[in-house]
């Protein structure tokens, strides 16, 4: 496979990524004891879920061609997300009792409710509102489809070379898909991890102030994501031993 | 969060000895593995618990200023850049030449991962304008931490060096995803659990070695069936974690003293 093929799958997915976790609602800790809208945990455990089960739904359509691919990357990752924010949005209701409000708007621009009065007083809001909700999907979605090019380019190079060429009788080769797993995960934390210090830790999504952030973030994404796409050239190097 | 903002702070321990324990003892023991007949697998264990300590004290250095998005983050990213850079430099070793390949990786791998972390920690800095005066230095260290312990762990599983026996052993099975979060926790967690006013640096370190020894233990039970010598990295494993968890008690325990002697401040009702 031509090397500049991977970088630009890396680096593309690399933004794909770190312009998720923009839309992601991280609440961190604040979020935990319910005081900020948002899952109440940091970028690194959302990205380990959404990022992970992205892979693995990746990983399972190996053989099919790349818009399938990219299609079960967004699936899995967009579900787990969905999945954490309406489990957490029970406990919030029912376990905390409080109603899923957003502090940084007045009204929430999908479902045009009143937002302003529900919130507690001192603090940012709680749970997970409808358009927190849907920016979380558009997260997962990107980053999914993120993890899902990165696996998909490096996989196909890897199987491309003679150590990890398919033996007869099998129909998709462990080693390589694994290498292009974990390669790709850890490009998925590398970029929810830049794109979390540019949002300074938490977001409620694209309606935040701080989503204006955003052309930063994905600068950043592209610098570390371009390098590390260059790293990963070596890994087609592989084909001696 | 950021709990322990403000930072910069005198430290217990010098960071250079840190550094020269990770460094020396992470790649002392990983280069014994080859060499050493039989119990060489041990020496890849120990070397990546030297360098999980030193993973610890970096961590422990740079998130003390408030990183915003808690102590884990920086752990995993650092998680993720050795791992890349680890696999990716003992794939790569072979531009180098076919004989040298073996022996040239792990220190490729290094040196790759420490690039890699210092151009995100770079990307922090200058493009993200974050104001952590350590954070080159501390995230290249913490890089190159991470992708010590997980080469040596590897080779300590898969009993060598090479990419061969590595990719069947550790990459193949997936246990390169097991060791990715092991490694991540038991560099992440000391500080993370340490963390505030009274942060004792020789405290915290006992809790890295307690956490980088029962890593080893688990280690130890993941080479059954491909090294001999399972058996001895998990007994050390667990005999040395016990030591080290039992004097992080003991630690915890005389800091407390002072408020076991004077007891918890009145309730209100007995004002």
């Amino acid at each position: 496979m031509d090397p500049l093929l991977l970088i630009g799958a890396v680096t593309v997915g690399g933004v794909l990524i770190g312009g998720g976790v923009h839309f992601i609602p991280v609440g961190g800790a604040p979020a935990a004891i319910a005081t900020a809208t948002g899952v109440g945990t940091g970028t690194a455990m959302l990205a380990a879920g959404g990022g992970m089960t992205g892979l693995i739904t990746a990983a399972a359509a190996t053989t099919s061609p790349l818009w399938l691919v990219l299609m079960a990357g967004a699936a899995g990752s967009a579900l787990m997300l969905g999945i954490t924010m309406l489990v957490g949005n029970w406990v919030y209701v029912w376990g905390v009792g409080t109603v899923p409000v957003s502090a940084k708007v007045t009204k929430d621009p999908i479902t045009g409710l009143e937002q302003e009065k529900y919130v507690t007083p001192g603090t940012e809001g709680h749970g997970i509102p409808t358009v927190c909700f849907v920016s979380g999907i558009i997260g997962g979605l990107l980053g999914g489809i993120g993890g899902g090019l990165i696996y998909y380019f490096l996989y196909n190079g890897l199987v491309g070379l003679p150590a990890f060429a398919l033996l007869p009788g099998q129909s998709v080769s462990v080693s390589a898909a694994m290498i292009a797993g974990i390669f790709a995960l850890g490009v998925f934390f590398v970029n929810a991890v830049v794109a979390s210090y540019n949002i300074g830790g938490t977001i409620e999504g694209f309606h935040d102030p701080k989503f204006k952030r955003l052309p930063r973030g994905v600068l950043g994404c592209i610098i570390a994501s371009l390098v590390i796409g260059i790293v990963g050239v070596l890994l087609l190097q592989g084909g001696a031993f | 969060m950021s709990v322990a903002a403000g930072g910069g702070g005198t430290s217990a321990v010098d960071p250079k000895k840190t550094l020269a324990l990770g460094i020396v003892g992470g790649l002392v023991g990983i280069y014994l593995v080859p060499f050493v007949p039989t119990i060489g697998p041990l020496f890849g264990a120990l070397g990546a618990v030297c360098a999980i300590i030193w993973g610890a004290d970096a961590i422990a250095r740079v998130a003390s200023y408030g990183l915003g998005t808690g102590v884990p983050s920086i752990g995993y990213m650092s998680l993720a850049i050795g791992v890349i850079g680890a696999i990716a430099g003992m794939a790569g070793a072979i531009i180098f030449g076919s004989g040298l390949n073996v022996l040239i990786g792990p220190i490729f791998g290094i040196i790759l991962a420490m690039i890699v972390g210092a151009v995100v920690a770079l990307v922090g800095k200058k493009v993200l304008k974050m104001k952590i005066p350590i954070l080159v230095r501390c995230t290249v260290e913490l890089s190159g931490a991470a992708a010590i312990s997980i080469i040596g762990f590897s080779a300590a599983i898969a009993g060598g060096i090479g990419l061969p026996a590595i990719l069947t052993t550790v990459i193949s099975t997936g246990f390169i995803g097991l060791l990715f979060i092991l490694n991540t926790m038991a560099i992440q967690h000391p500080f993370n659990a340490c963390l505030g006013p009274q942060e004792d640096r020789t405290r915290t370190l006992k809790l890295a070695a307690s956490t980088g020894f029962i890593a080893m233990a688990i280690v130890g039970i993941l080479g059954i069936g491909v090294s001999s010598v399972w058996w001895v990295i998990s007994i050390i494993g667990a005999i040395a974690w016990f030591i080290s968890i039992s004097a992080f008690i003991q630690d915890s325990t005389q800091a407390a003293a002072s408020v076991k002697w004077s007891g918890w401040w009145p309730k209100e009702e007995e004002l």
